[in-house]
């Protein structure tokens, strides 16, 4: 049946990539269940290799998602041609975007954090930690720690007919009030939600944990007030330390910079 | 000769696998993982003791609960924090469902095609759709519980040192408790398919390491035993083992007085199986085993007869739960003290063994996080080296096959091993 088979061939096609890390952001797609299944039947899967052990064809891609850090020398070439064969390239969560917790090594000790794990350290890669951004163009940015698969499946399909969509420039708190939640900073929990991207389901203040920004900034977060507001909550060396977390401290010393 | 698969997928984290056979001789049967180190031990040095289980627990996107399960402990004995009956009833029900989510998906969608021939899982879903809706089913019980319980499956938010930041929905409890019967039904009819598979015949003795608890099959909690005579507190691990690295290697190796051991679900298996729910122990004796069962592969039914056991436990500590006041596992105003503490639970692949030390303000001296994976690593290894010889005669695609199968029965994280 030749009608069928162009059918086939006009499927974009989709690599996901996995650099350093946990991991949690695939989860997060394998946990959506059939809808993760169903969205697997509307594409080409040209790699997934959590859930198939086939040679890469290595030929052109529609889009390809990457999580994770570029840690070993490895990381960094797989990277480079993933963004070669891709006509658009996206962040999957916190790590590939922010640098994620690996990051908070930079803040400190740096190279010499390796020292307290490993006695042996010839032959190891060990680099700075740097968001994949530093390396390839990022078209597309799924945010969080993990992502959203909700938020996922909602731009996914934007991203298959090759457009980049805008995630709206709301704080965490509008889903946060939404869901009925009391203010954590009301109760004097330090909370980043007002300068940070919304779009999680205010997930963390809805279990009364503080937002820590692993979304990242919001293009219209006012990074001095926040500041301001948090001061009589916490010193500034928990707030630098809060920041390290999701590697956010970075990008607001950057805006308060720019400011 | 010298067999090489440059990368194995369908397990979580990045490794190849190459041994050397001279003269139908295995020299050498080593995995060579290819995972980056994030250095996680290191990072937490120095920081407040509430940064460590939210930052520990990301060393696993597939297994966070038993990261923040084991940490929260270890810093809880550390500091001397006493928590309530329903905080610890709370935290063993998120390991159990971790379990559940864990086993579900490593018995169907990361082993499963290996013993029918498949290279894929849209291949076998598409030759299985009836019992792949029923792994995803019973995984999404697990989930539901730990989203429950937890706030979040990846990444779970609402325990921390001293207790629950804030407890379950009653109502949300009742309706697992509700779909339970359904689940345990779909549950054993995935173990029937599962019986039938046809598993390689193999073995080799080992020693089987595991927590054991009087009058229950050990999870959250317990003394380390094996089936060769040792019982420690969780405490004298370090004593017990060793935790080794040699040059050019990122996964520290333990072994235990020089030699290789297993830890998991087949450890469980063979030490405690006198202690599983109803269903699961009439499961296991219909598999028609002979104990000590020493055939690796055999740790899919292990798993298979986990999860059965768990949908079952789960249960009891929920019907527990609800018939109490679940405010008492809301975190009490704790103390800050310096110490050291040390705790193990039993994670989906074997037992998590967490180390830590904290100074007066509640700052991370010291941490040592020793995985199931590292453990299981050098019995892996050696398996293998076993195994080679019985397969020396297949075409290389064939042997390459084996040996993938092999390494995804074990179930390794690397992301876990590496950290």
């Amino acid at each position: 049946m030749p009608a069928k088979k162009t059918i086939k061939s006009k499927k974009p096609r989709v690599a996901i990539v996995s650099l350093t890390s946990c991991e949690g952001c695939q989860f997060i797609l394998l946990d959506l269940g059939e809808r993760f299944l169903k969205f697997a039947e509307e594409i080409e899967l040209v790699d997934f290799r959590l859930i198939e052990d086939m040679e890469d064809d290595n030929k052109k891609l529609d889009l390809v998602l990457v999580e994770g850090n570029p840690v070993t020398e490895e990381n960094i070439k797989t990277l480079k041609e993933a963004r070669k064969r891709a006509k658009i390239l996206a962040a999957l969560g916190n790590c590939a975007a922010m640098g994620g917790v690996p990051e908070m090594k930079n803040y400190h000790e740096g190279v010499n954090a390796i020292k307290h794990v490993y006695k042996y350290i010839q032959g190891i890669n060990n680099p700075e930690i740097k968001e994949i951004d530093n390396f390839v163009k990022v078209d597309f940015v799924f945010p969080g720690c993990p992502i959203n698969g909700e938020e996922f499946l909602k731009y996914i399909p934007e991203l298959l007919i090759g457009k980049i969509p805008i995630i709206p420039d709301q704080p965490v708190c509008v889903k946060c009030k939404k869901a009925g939640n009391r203010c954590l900073l009301l109760d004097k929990i330090p909370c980043f939600g007002p300068m940070i991207l919304g779009g999680c389901g205010a997930v963390c203040p809805s279990a009364r944990s503080q937002c820590q920004g692993c979304r990242g900034l919001r293009p219209t977060g006012n990074v001095i007030a926040m500041r301001a507001a948090l001061k009589n909550m916490m010193s500034d060396e928990q707030f630098q330390n809060m920041a390290e977390i999701f590697g956010l401290r970075d990008d607001l010393e950057e805006r308060e910079k720019n400011k | 000769m010298n067999i090489k698969i440059n990368h194995i997928a369908k397990m979580e984290g990045h490794t190849g696998f190459m041994a050397s056979v001279i003269k139908g001789d295995v020299k050498s049967a080593k995995l060579q993982v290819q995972e980056g180190i994030r250095l996680i031990e290191g990072i937490l040095i120095g920081r407040e003791y509430k940064d460590m289980p939210l930052i520990a627990q990301r060393i696993c996107g597939i297994c966070p609960v038993v990261h923040n399960l084991t940490s929260i402990k270890a810093l809880e004995n550390a500091m001397n924090v006493s928590v309530s009956v329903e905080t610890e009833k709370l935290r063993a029900l998120l390991e159990h469902a971790q379990i559940i989510h864990s086993h579900a998906l490593h018995l169907f969608f990361l082993s499963l095609a290996d013993f029918l021939d498949m290279d894929s899982d849209i291949e076998l879903i598409k030759k299985y759709p009836k019992e792949a809706k029923k792994a995803i089913k019973i995984r999404e019980y697990g989930m539901e519980i730990v989203k429950v319980v937890g706030g979040r499956v990846v990444h779970p938010l609402t325990n921390e040192v001293g207790g629950f930041k804030k407890i379950p929905d009653r109502e949300a409890l009742q309706k697992l408790v509700f779909n339970f019967a359904e689940i345990l039904k779909i549950t054993l009819e995935l173990g029937q398919f599962f019986k039938k598979i046809k598993i390689p015949d193999f073995s080799r003795e080992t020693e089987y390491v595991c927590l054991d608890k009087k009058g229950e099959y050990a999870i959250y909690d317990g003394d380390i035993i094996s089936n060769r005579g040792l019982r420690i507190p969780a405490e004298k691990f370090e004593t017990n083992f060793s935790e080794l690295q040699k040059q050019n290697e990122i996964i520290k190796k333990v072994e235990h007085q020089g030699k290789s051991y297993m830890v998991g679900a087949i450890a469980r298996i063979n030490n405690n199986r006198s202690k599983l729910k109803e269903n699961a122990f009439e499961y296991l004796n219909n598999l028609g085993w002979d104990f000590p069962d020493y055939n690796p592969f055999h740790n899919i039914l292990a798993q298979m007869t986990e999860v059965i056991h768990a949908v079952e436990a789960s249960r009891k500590i929920m019907l527990e739960l609800l018939s109490s006041d679940l405010n008492k596992a809301l975190t009490k105003k704790i103390a800050i003290k310096e110490g050291m503490g040390a705790a193990a639970v039993e994670a989906p692949r074997g037992t998590l063994y967490y180390h830590v030390e904290v100074d007066g303000r509640g700052y991370v001296k010291n941490v040592n996080i020793i995985t199931p994976t590292a453990q299981f690593l050098s019995n892996l290894e050696d398996d293998i080296a076993a195994y080679i010889p019985r397969i020396l005669k297949l075409k290389d695609k064939e042997k390459e096959k084996k040996i993938r199968a092999f390494i995804r029965a074990y179930d390794p994280c690397i992301s876990c091993a590496v950290h």
